[in-house]
C-alpha cells in the first residue's frame, strides 16, 4: 500500500483512564496493575462472581486478544460473617453457626470449636466421647471426599462417578442419622463431650458401613479413579510444586499432594488420634490427579481409623466431670448417657473467663483454625 | 410458423408422454391392488387374510405391501427406524440407570419397564410450543433440523438388509428387502453420513446463541477429527472386498471370513470413529451438558427439539447398520421359517441392536475428553491405527487374495 507498517495504526489521543468502579468498589488488585494492563492494550475481564462448582468466586482475567495472560482468583464470597454473629451469642449457640461454612464437614468444625472452648474452660473430655468424636470426624471426612469426587465426576462428564459417589455419601448420611439424628449440620459435638451416647447396634452399623464402603470404593476405583479418561483429564493439570504449595500456605490434602507430609492429626494429635494406626497419604506430582488420589487414599485411611475406633471404644461417660457436676446428683446417671434435657443446666451457663485459645483441626479441605 | 408448430407439437408429445406414463403407473398400481401380494412373511398371514375381507382396508393393505411402499414405510424404512430409536433411547436410559443404582424410566407403562417413555416424551414435545428466538435466523433455524433429519434418514435406503435374491427352502425365489440398489451403496451411504455434520453446523449457526456457537465450533472440530478416520477405515475394509456393492460384500464375508476377523484394525478404527461421529461418550464434546447446555441444539423446543435430540441416535443406527454390513457378516444367519422373507432382516436387526447397545453403554463407563485431547488423539494414534489398517488390507489384498 506504500505505507509503512507503523503508520497503519494511528495513535488515538484517547486517555486510558481506570474506570470509576475500580475506585468506588473494592477490587482485590492494585490500581497500578489495572493501569499497566490498560497501557499495554490488554483487557481486564471480570468473570463472576458465580458458582463454577466449588464455592462462589470471581476470576479476573487479563486478556491479550484470545490469550489469557493472567488469571487472578477472587474468592471470599462465601464469607458469612460468622465471627461477628458469634460475638453476641452464648457458647452453645455458636455450635450451629460454626458449621455453616461447610455443611457436609460439620463434624470437624464442631470438633475444632468444642476443643477451643474446652481449652478456655479447662474441661476434660472422657475417652468414649473422644472416640465418638473421631468416628464422626472421619465419617464426615469420607462423606466430603465423596461429595468432591461426585462434583469432579460431573465436571469431567462422568455421570456414573457422580451417582456412585453421592449414593455412597448417602449411606454415610444414614449413619449420621442413626448417631446424631440429622443428615448434615450435626451440632452433635458439644464442649465437654457429645450430646448422647451411641448404642451398640449403631456402632455395628458403622462397622458394616466401613466394609460396604471398602467394597464399593474398589468398584469406584475401577470405573472412575483409574478410568483412562479421568487420568487424561486430570494428569498434569494445575501443577503446584512443593515450594509453591508451602509459599501459598496450602493445607490439607492439597499440601500433601504436593509432597509435604503434614497432617495435624499426626503433628499435634488431638482427641484420640494418637491411639490409632494409620498413614498419611502423600503424592509428589502436585497435579489435579494426585490431589484426587490423595483424597481417595484418605478415604481408605479414614475407614481404617473408624474400624479401630469402633472396635476399641471404651465404656465411660460421654460428658466431662465438670459439666456433670452442674446437674443434681440424682440425674447424673441419666445425663451421663444423654444430655439433651439438661442442656440449660450444663451449657447455657457455661461461661469461661476471658482468654484466648487456639486449636488446629484437620478438616476435609482445610485445616480448621479457630482462635 | 413452422418452428412454432414444431415446438407445440413437441410439447404436446411430451405432455402426452407424461400422461401416458402416469396412466401406466396408475394401471400397474390398480393391477397390483387387484392381485394378491406375494410377500412371504408367514407370521403376518392371519392378519392379512382377515383384513382382506374388509372392503376398503384390503386395498390399503395391498398398497402397503407393494414393495416400494413397504420398503419406505416398514423395513428398512421409517417404522424400523422409529422402533430402533425408541428402543435405543429407552435402553440407554435404563442401562445407565441400572449401572448408577437408579431405576430409570418406569412410570409410563410400568409392566414393560417404562418402554413407552420415549413415546410419552414425543407427545410432550408435540404439544409444547415451538419458540423461535428473536436473534435466530428464522429460515435456517426452522428448516435446518428437517434437512439434517432427511440427511440422516437417507443412508438407510442405501443399506440393504437382505440378499438381492432369496431362495426359500421350498424352492420359490423372492426379492430381498432393500431400498435403492446402485452397486456403490456403501460409498453413497458414507457420503451422506459425512454431509450430516454440515447441517448441524448450519443449525447451530442459525440459532445465533453463545452456547450454540461454542457447540458448533466443537462439532466442527470433532468433525475434522473423525471424518478422515471413518472414511479411511471404510476404504481399508473395502480394499479387501474389492467392491462397494453390499450384496457382494456380504457374499464375500459368508464365503471367506467376517470383516472383523479379516481386518480387526479397521473395525476398531470404525468403532471409535462411530463413537466420535455420534457424540457418544467419551467424545460427547459438542453437547457437553455440564459445560454448554446442549451445544448446537440449545435453542430448540417442542417437536423440533425432539427431532434434533434423536438425530445423533439415528446416525448411530445408520452407522451400526453399516458396521454390521461391513464387519459382522451382514444378514447372514440361519433361516427362520416363521419370519419368511424377513428372516435376513431379523438377523441384521439383532446384530445392529447389539452393536448399538454396546455403543450406548459407554455413557456409563467413560467421562468426557477435552476437545483438544480428542482432536490430538484422532490425528495421532487413531490416524496411525487407520493407516495400519490400510497397510494390513493392502497386504491381505496383494499377498493372499490376488494370488488365489
Amino acid at each position: 500500500m506504500g505505507m509503512g507498517s507503523n503508520e497503519r495504526y494511528a495513535e488515538l489521543p484517547v486517555r486510558m483512564e481506570v474506570p470509576e468502579e475500580f475506585v468506588k468498589n473494592f477490587v482485590p488488585i492494585p490500581k497500578e496493575y489495572v493501569e499497566e494492563a490498560y497501557r499495554s492494550e490488554e483487557y481486564l475481564v471480570f468473570i463472576g462472581p458465580q458458582h463454577p462448582g466449588s464455592g462462589h468466586m470471581r476470576i479476573i482475567l487479563r486478556l491479550k486478544g484470545d490469550y489469557i495472560v493472567d488469571a487472578i482468583p477472587d474468592p471470599g464470597y462465601v464469607h458469612r460473617g460468622v465471627e461477628k454473629l458469634a460475638e453476641t451469642r452464648l457458647y452453645i449457640h455458636i455450635l450451629p453457626l460454626i458449621e455453616r461454612p461447610t455443611i457436609q464437614d460439620s463434624a470437624n468444625f464442631d470438633l475444632g470449636y468444642s476443643r477451643a472452648v474446652e481449652k478456655l474452660a479447662d474441661l476434660d473430655v472422657p475417652k468414649r466421647a473422644q472416640y465418638i468424636r473421631v468416628i464422626l470426624a472421619e465419617l464426615s471426612r469420607i462423606a466430603t471426599h465423596l461429595y468432591d469426587t461426585g462434583i469432579l465426576a460431573v465436571f469431567i462428564g462422568h455421570s456414573t462417578g457422580y451417582m456412585w459417589a453421592f449414593g455412597l455419601r448417602d449411606v454415610i448420611n444414614e449413619a449420621f442419622i442413626r448417631i446424631t439424628g440429622t443428615r448434615t449440620t450435626l451440632s452433635y459435638t458439644v464442649p465437654g463431650g457429645v450430646r448422647w451416647d451411641v448404642k451398640p447396634d449403631v456402632l455395628n452399623f458403622v462397622n458394616e458401613l466401613t466394609n460396604y464402603l471398602e467394597r464399593k470404593m474398589k468398584d469406584m476405583e475401577s470405573i472412575f479413579v483409574k478410568n483412562p479418561v479421568t487420568i487424561h483429564r486430570l494428569k498434569e493439570v494445575g501443577v503446584l510444586t512443593k515450594e509453591e504449595a508451602i509459599k501459598y500456605g496450602l493445607v490439607g490434602p492439597f499440601l500433601r499432594a504436593s509432597g509435604v507430609e503434614y497432617d495435624v492429626r499426626k503433628v499435634e494429635p488431638y482427641e484420640a488420634y494418637s491411639e490409632f494406626e494409620w498413614d498419611i497419604p502423600v503424592a509428589d506430582e502436585g497435579d489435579s490427579y494426585s490431589r484426587f488420589l490423595v483424597r481417595v487414599e484418605e478415604i481408605r485411611q479414614s475407614i481404617k481409623i473408624i474400624r479401630q475406633a469402633v472396635k476399641n471404644i471404651p465404656d465411660t461417660p460421654i460428658l466431662s466431670e465438670k459439666i456433670l457436676s452442674r446437674i443434681p446428683p440424682k440425674d447424673r446417671p441419666q445425663a451421663a448417657k444423654d444430655i439433651r434435657t439438661f442442656l440449660t443446666k450444663t451449657h447455657v451457663g457455661l461461661t469461661p473467663g476471658a482468654g484466648e485459645a487456639t486449636t488446629l483441626t484437620e478438616a476435609q479441605e482445610d485445616s480448621c483454625y479457630l482462635h | 410458423m413452422k418452428p412454432v408448430l414444431s415446438i407445440i407439437n413437441w410439447a404436446l408429445s411430451w405432455v402426452s408422454g407424461i400422461i401416458s406414463s402416469a396412466i401406466q403407473l396408475l394401471y400397474s398400481i390398480i393391477n397390483y391392488i387387484l392381485s394378491r401380494p406375494d410377500d412371504y412373511i408367514p407370521f403376518l398371514w392371519p392378519i392379512i387374510n382377515f383384513l382382506n375381507h374388509v372392503p376398503i382396508i384390503n386395498i390399503i393393505v395391498h398398497l402397503i405391501f407393494w414393495r416400494p411402499i413397504f420398503d419406505l414405510l416398514f423395513v428398512p424404512g421409517l417404522v424400523s427406524v422409529l422402533i430402533a430409536l425408541i428402543f435405543i433411547i429407552w435402553f440407554e436410559r435404563k442401562l445407565t440407570a441400572k449401572v448408577q443404582w437408579r431405576i430409570g424410566p418406569l412410570e409410563v407403562s410400568r409392566p414393560i419397564g417404562g418402554f413407552l417413555q420415549p413415546f410419552a416424551d414425543l407427545f410432550r414435545y408435540m404439544f409444547q410450543e415451538f419458540v423461535v428466538p428473536l436473534q435466530a435466523d428464522k429460515n435456517y433455524f426452522i428448516h435446518g433440523p428437517a434437512i439434517v433429519f432427511i440427511l440422516s434418514t437417507l443412508p438407510i435406503f442405501f443399506i440393504p438388509i437382505g440378499p438381492k435374491q432369496f431362495t426359500l427352502p421350498n424352492g420359490t425365489t423372492i426379492e430381498g428387502i432393500y431400498g435403492i440398489y446402485t452397486g456403490y451403496d456403501v460409498l453413497i451411504a458414507i457420503a451422506l453420513i459425512t454431509l450430516f455434520n454440515i447441517g448441524i453446523i448450519l443449525i447451530g449457526w442459525a440459532s445465533n446463541d453463545r452456547f450454540t456457537y461454542i457447540g458448533t465450533v466443537r462439532e466442527a472440530l470433532l468433525y475434522t477429527g473423525y471424518e478422515a478416520i471413518l472414511i479411511l477405515s471404510v476404504v481399508a475394509i473395502l480394499l479387501i472386498y474389492g467392491t462397494a456393492d453390499p450384496f457382494k460384500i456380504v457374499n464375500w464375508q459368508v464365503t471367506h471370513l467376517p470383516g472383523i476377523i479379516a481386518n480387526p484394525l479397521a473395525f476398531l478404527a470404525f468403532l471409535i470413529a462411530t463413537l466420535m461421529a455420534t457424540s457418544r461418550f467419551p467424545f460427547e464434546i459438542p453437547e457437553a451438558d455440564t459445560e454448554i447446555v446442549l451445544g448446537p441444539y440449545t435453542e430448540y423446543s417442542g417437536i423440533v427439539y425432539g427431532l434434533v435430540m434423536t438425530m445423533s441416535y439415528e446416525k448411530l443406527y445408520v452407522l451400526s447398520l453399516l458396521m454390521v454390513l461391513l464387519f459382522l457378516d451382514g444378514w447372514a444367519g440361519p433361516y427362520i421359517p416363521y419370519f419368511g422373507a424377513l428372516s435376513p432382516a431379523i438377523w441384521f436387526g439383532i446384530k445392529t441392536y447389539i452393536v448399538m447397545m454396546i455403543m450406548v453403554f459407554t455413557r456409563s463407563v467413560y467421562g468426557r475428553y477435552r476437545p483438544d485431547q480428542a482432536l490430538k488423539m484422532s490425528w495421532s494414534s487413531l490416524l496411525g491405527l487407520v493407516i495400519a489398517a490400510l497397510v494390513l488390507s493392502l497386504i491381505i489384498d496383494l499377498l493372499i487374495i490376488k494370488p488365489l
